[in-house]
């Protein structure tokens, strides 16, 4: 960790702020980088073994896998509150029967769409907090997903929590922020520090170098045209190269899932897969971001057995369940949660939907969770206890990321990336060794 | 000695006009290297500071070609609601026009200054809450104001029922005020986040807009008087009895208070000079200019006259990066593409292809706007999709159907020599300027070849590859420079 925190609140809302600081740190990073092929050597040599930590850090905790589930996920549907007596009067026909759920724990049943994932509920790597939400909720998405994002309610921040997590970062690796999918740069990601978007491994290619000689040609002729250029230009250029040198490799090298890993169709498999692909591949990945949706079904959900509902939850199930069976023994250094920028309705709408709601259910996968159980204080779905008919939101989801972040990935001050949050840590996870 | 002074002036004189053009500009043209001499370089800025004294045939033509920007909003409305409109089509239409704007229009400074200005008032395009009156907001407030005075800009924008419904003012009552609007008035259209007001200011910033709102049936603006806080306000200095129920004077006198703020001269000027001259301007300039924007009356072109005529912007060249969304207009206008013979089914397809940089015109997703300062722009993904986009737009892969010159009008006649005498030769017809030593080999090591290998008519570079020689100067960093 540098030195180079977030300081005052103020220094991240203008462009003022954003060069001050920046320019110091792109300096850092392009001394240390030395070349277009200092970060493109290597990261193949180091697959065995945990994720090589980058050049010149500190010692690195877990590999942080964000997945954002947009539109609204339905916790109520996928962490079924089975001892609550409310559940299913609110929700006679799209709600979850308990003969159906697979087992949680003494209060939740889990969706019996999350079946590949039981095995991880089993054992202990994937479990649950319930009832979490925003301090200052908004049924706006836009609104919602930009709070999620920013993680930052009451301060005149406009960077992104994992941004203010890099900016804590000695990282020099092009990949240590990776965002993996065809939707534009998240939220959490904005800021001044540098991350890399990518639509796919396969897909991050030099256009016209259609094999190794015109790559080679390519690649050789926009490294050298950067010589004696600002800092500014160089920077970007050798981190795009460096890049596009790891992917191109990957590409040429193909990739096969381990351990009989299946990631199912649509863009949430494809995304972990090229995250599990990145992370064996060493290339100081620290951070990896995913936004899966559209969870937001304000009609027709459909029943336990079938529907749009089911559907989805299989594919989020089927798509962590290979991440974690692909990565095996690595999910030891690996931590996956998934947030969305607000829960559903409690009671169920006149077209078989729910509506935009608070409270929600975030998952945690891992080999730090302490798992195979329901974090949280449940705050009951009985009328009284409801927010406009919401389920309450009971923990602020910044907690969770804040023990994450400091009991897995090694962050020492979380402070600046979630200022003024207080709030204890829940235990979901066990402090890394 | 004499001769040599004169020619050096001479090549001075050239160079501060290209510096000129190149800040006040989306990209040089040979039209543009063409027209404005260094002996009309005065003259050129005055009337791009009148723009109104400009014609504007292109843009004209693709403009009349986007006829749903002229809809009122009732009218907007009342046509989707028959279903002949998406909701979203007009937010759409007014992307492609900023985007055709950029690249065709005569008004090139005008169009910097919309969208600094759209950047620092910044609202959404597209976003849900403001689909039937954002284009309204574009060509009623920011195009109205863009070179007239900051507080009459200021004032359009906070009261227009766009800024109203993107920052929640149609929902702040005095009952329930909510803050959004009151507390960006300060901390981004204003006196800036560190501009010294207090939570309690914000408070009664937000009080002062109580009433401010829209007609939810025809989404044209209304004052609700009943909405309205009375009572008396004071922020940051500003004091008002506000003792009617319709608030619009206070609103106005308050906005007019903040608008002249010093600290708001201060930012409005210092973004001003971070477009023009530098990421961290110089503190001396932004206080002249300041100091000229209180005067002028918040008069912006005033500002703008005296920031071209400083020595910190004669000093300044190379010394600013252009946006991802700059340097694809940049490519673009370089490559002499012109509007297709039709339609603009291809400018909707140029904005996908430029979301892919990274950039698109007037998206950014939060009400501060997109930064324009090199370190906010250091993403290695949008630095490749920038090179693959000018391969792109180089060998007119994609977006298609633009009227576009061959590759080979950029080929001088005769051809030189050598292989660095023909890069140089392209590079000049193709973006106006030469390029670095390092570039040059570079580009000619492309080809296999050394600045001074001779060149045969039947060198790739001249065939199959003149594309891609084409796309290597567009990816060239002096190319990413304004």
């Amino acid at each position: 960790m540098d030195q180079l925190s977030a300081g005052c609140s103020g220094e991240h809302s203008g462009p003022q702020g954003v060069s001050r600081r920046t320019v110091v740190r792109v300096a850092l990073a392009a001394g240390a980088l030395g070349g277009v092929g200092a970060l493109a050597d290597g990261p193949l040599a180091s697959i065995a073994g945990a994720p090589a930590p980058s050049a010149g850090a500190a010692p690195v905790g877990d590999v942080l896998v964000v997945i954002s589930l947009r539109g609204g996920f339905d916790g109520l549907s996928a962490v079924v509150p089975a001892a609550d007596p409310d559940y299913a009067r609110h929700r006679p026909t799209v709600g979850i029967p308990a003969g159906h759920l697979l087992a949680g724990d003494d209060r939740f049943g889990l969706h019996p769409a999350l079946e590949s994932l039981h095995p991880f509920w089993r054992n202990g790597m994937l479990g649950a907090v319930h009832a979490v939400g925003q301090v200052n909720p908004s049924r706006s998405h836009f609104s919602a997903m930009a709070e999620l994002h920013r993680a930052a309610p009451g301060s005149a921040l406009r960077t992104g929590w994992i941004d203010r997590l890099l900016q804590l970062s000695a990282s020099t690796s092009a990949f240590r922020a990776t965002q993996v999918g065809d939707i534009g740069l998240l939220g959490s990601l904005s800021g001044p520090a540098p991350e890399l978007v990518m639509s796919s491994v396969d897909d991050f290619t030099l256009s016209g170098a259609w094999n190794d000689t015109e790559y080679r040609r390519w690649s050789t002729a926009l490294s050298a045209m950067h010589r004696r250029t600002p800092l500014t230009q160089v920077t970007p250029a050798h981190n795009a190269l460096a890049a596009v040198a790891t992917t191109t490799r990957l590409k040429a090298a193909g990739y096969t899932p381990a351990h009989g890993a299946t990631y199912p169709s649509g863009d949430l498999g494809t995304s972990l897969r090229d995250l599990a692909r990145l992370i064996k591949a060493g290339v100081g990945l620290r951070v990896g971001c995913v936004d899966h949706g559209d969870w937001d079904v304000h009609a027709d959900m459909g029943t336990v057995a079938s529907g749009r509902q089911r559907d989805q939850l299989v594919e989020l199930a089927r798509a962590l369940a290979a991440f974690a069976t692909d990565l095996g023994p690595l999910m030891s250094s690996v931590i996956v949660v998934t947030l969305s920028e607000f829960g559903r309705r409690v009671a169920e709408n006149g077209s078989g939907g729910t509506d935009h709601g608070l409270g929600n259910a975030v998952l945690l996968l891992g080999g730090g969770v302490v798992g195979g159980r329901v974090h949280g204080r449940w705050p009951g779905l009985a009328d009284r206890h409801l927010v406009d008919g919401d389920l309450a939101a009971t923990t602020d989801y910044r907690v969770i990321l804040r023990e994450i972040l400091t009991q897995r990935c090694l962050v020492a001050n979380p402070q600046s990336i979630f200022p003024g949050l207080a709030g204890t840590a829940l235990g979901v996870v066990r402090p890394r060794a | 000695m004499a001769v040599s002074r004169g020619a050096a002036s001479t090549t001075s004189a050239a160079a501060a006009t290209r510096h000129l053009l190149l800040r006040t500009t989306y990209g040089l043209t040979p039209e543009l290297v063409r027209t404005v001499t260094p002996a009309r370089r005065s003259a050129w800025l005055a009337s791009q500071l009148r723009p109104a004294s400009v014609p504007d045939p292109v843009a004209d033509v693709v403009l009349r070609r986007l006829p749903r920007l002229a809809l009122s909003t009732p009218t907007l409305r009342a046509q989707v609601k028959a279903g002949t409109l998406d909701s979203w089509d007009v937010m759409m239409d007014l992307c492609a026009a900023t985007i055709a704007r950029g690249l065709w229009s005569t008004r090139q400074l005008f169009e910097v200054m919309v969208e600094l200005w759209s950047n620092h008032l910044n609202i959404t395009c597209p976003s849900s809450e403001v689909w039937d009156n954002r284009h309204r907001y574009d060509a009623d407030v920011i195009r109205r104001h863009a070179l007239g005075r900051y507080r009459d800009l200021l004032y359009a924008a906070v009261v227009h029922p766009a800024m109203l419904s993107y920052l929640n003012n149609t929902s702040s009552t005095k009952q329930n005020p909510n803050e959004n609007l009151g507390r960006e008035v300060l901390e981004l259209h204003t006196v800036g986040v560190d501009g010294g007001y207090t939570e309690r200011d914000v408070k009664a910033s937000a009080l002062i807009l109580t009433g401010l709102s829209t007609d939810w049936r025809t989404g044209a603006f209304v004052y609700r008087p009943g909405d309205h806080h009375v009572g008396r306000v004071s922020v940051m200095g500003f004091r008002h009895a506000n003792s009617s129920a319709d608030g619009r004077a206070v609103v106005s006198a308050y906005l007019g208070y903040l608008a002249t703020h010093p600290a708001t001269a201060q930012r409005v000027c210092r973004r001003l000079a971070v477009r023009f001259v530098g990421d961290d301007p110089p503190k001396a300039l932004v206080d002249r200019l300041a100091r000229t924007y209180v005067k002028g009356g918040t008069a912006i072109a005033p500002v703008l006259a005296q920031l071209f005529a400083s020595p910190e912007f004669a000093a300044s060249a190379g010394a600013k990066i252009r946006t991802p969304y700059e340097s694809m207009l940049a490519t673009v206008r370089a490559l002499g593409i012109q509007p297709p013979t039709s339609g603009v089914t291809p400018l909707r397809e140029l904005y996908w292809a430029i979301s892919t940089v990274g950039q698109v015109p007037l998206g950014w997703p939060q009400p501060d706007g997109y930064p324009d300062v090199a370190a906010a722009w250091q993403s290695a993904g949008g630095t490749l999709a920038r090179w693959n986009m000018n391969n792109n737009l180089a060998n007119n892969w994609w977006p298609t159907g633009f009227r576009r010159p061959a590759l080979t009008t950029f080929l001088p006649k005769p051809l030189p020599a050598t292989y660095g005498a023909l890069v140089d030769a392209v590079a000049v017809r193709l973006r106006q300027f030469g390029l670095s030593t390092p570039e040059r080999e570079a580009i000619c090591g492309f080809f296999g070849a050394r600045p001074t290998t001779r060149l045969r008519t039947s060198s790739e570079i001249l065939t199959w590859r003149l594309g891609q020689l084409i796309a290597l100067l567009l990816d060239a960093p002096s190319h990413g420079r304004r």
